[in-house]
């Protein structure tokens, strides 16, 4: 899918626009984001709205993120922190002590 | 002051243009140095010119931004003046305008280089094996230098254009960083201006009711319900004023007494 952001007011309204007459691109609209589907109608809509705002319009290519995608230690600590019993624990302080990776390193690591 | 009109010039504080002929948006013009006729020799005028500066029958006025405008003309500070002047340089600073990208290259596929790669491996055996069996094999070397040319070409130009494309993803990013980081500035600078005008109508309510007492016309009991063009002469009342004020309204007997009762030079259009 095609994402693309607004950063300004005029380009917010034309994305709006875009979103309003064109629903057969748009997959889903976010606020001043939107995903059109990954169509040659899509990518030529994104087009149209860089082409006429510039660096205010940004575009990106989203594809579906599932658990399955990521390696299992994450996936692993997701799940034991989401079953923790204190709910106000922090992770970095859930992770300490544990076998789980620590923020800083999933932060300097590529995925 | 003096105030020329035609041929005749007027002089003193309280000047009246009445019969002459000049509107008083005119002379309010030229006293904010909008405009160079009607020629106005004054005093540079305050803030509070800009919402009080010309008294007519039809004017609004927002008092209350008005009598922060004439607490500001009396150097009134507020403890959110050092926060209003960070952001408004922070704003200055920022930079709205977009970069100039360096221009995108054409994308050079993997698939190209992989085939490439291929290709390359396929002559070099083909050297290798006519050399094995004693054969000829200056033609396959050629084959092979050139293939190696192209592949290292494209590999030259894969790596330009991911820069490229890296620097251009980076310019954009730091510009959207940029323009967020004004709208946050620029909400603060508003919220702190709010605060400050907040700040300075409460410290000058007593003095305006005191004025709005002083000068003609009704005087409410909300000192804010007060009619514009009374509110203005409130203002105006307890303002610095050193440029001439102009007056398109009766309230007062004389353009002297109205000088005086403001204590502002005093041009009665």
């Amino acid at each position: 899918m095609i994402l693309v952001v607004a950063h300004s007011r005029a380009g917010r309204r034309d994305l709006r626009n875009v979103c309003r007459s064109h629903e057969d691109c748009v997959v889903r609209q976010l606020g001043r984001a939107a995903l059109f589907s990954a169509t040659e109608f899509g990518a030529f809509q994104a087009l149209r709205l860089r082409e006429k705002h510039g660096l205010d319009v940004q575009l990106g290519v989203v594809e579906p993120f599932e658990p399955a995608d990521a390696p299992s230690h994450l996936r692993e600590a997701a799940r034991r922190y989401e079953d923790r019993d204190e709910p106000s624990t922090p992770y970095r302080q859930f992770a300490s002590g544990r076998d789980l990776p620590d923020p800083d390193e999933m932060c300097g690591a590529d995925l | 002051m003096k105030v020329r009109v035609g041929a005749a010039t007027h002089e003193g504080v309280a000047v009246d243009l009445r019969g002459r002929r000049v509107s008083g948006a005119a002379v309010a013009a030229s006293v904010r140095g909008e405009r160079c006729l009607p020629v106005v020799a004054c005093a540079s005028p305050t803030a509070v010119y800009e919402y009080a500066g010309r008294v007519h029958p039809s004017m609004g006025l927002r008092t209350r931004t008005a009598l922060a405008a004439a607490a500001r003309s009396r150097d009134e500070e507020t403890p959110h003046d050092a926060d209003i002047a960070a952001y408004r340089e922070e704003l200055a600073n920022l930079d709205p305008s977009p970069p100039e990208l360096v221009e995108a290259t054409e994308a050079v596929s993997d698939a190209e280089v992989a085939d490439l790669r291929e290709t390359v491996a396929a002559h070099r055996g083909r050297v290798t094996a006519r050399r094995a069996v004693g054969e000829d094999a200056a033609d396959a070397r050629a084959d092979l230098r050139d293939a190696a040319t192209a592949l290292s070409e494209r590999e030259t130009r894969r790596a330009a254009a991911r820069e490229t494309r890296e620097l251009r993803r980076e310019a954009a990013r730091a510009y959207r960083d940029r323009l967020e980081r004004r709208r946050e500035v620029a909400d603060a600078l508003a919220n702190a201006r709010r605060a400050a005008r907040a700040t300075l109508v409460d410290r000058f309510t007593g003095e305006f009711a005191a004025a709005l007492a002083a000068v003609p016309g009704p005087t409410p009991d909300d000192p804010f319900d007060a009619s514009s063009v009374t509110a203005a002469l409130a203002v105006l009342r307890l303002a610095e004023t050193p440029a001439p004020v102009v007056l398109e309204v009766d309230r007062f007997p004389s353009p002297a007494a109205a000088s005086e009762a403001l204590d502002a030079p005093v041009v009665r259009c």
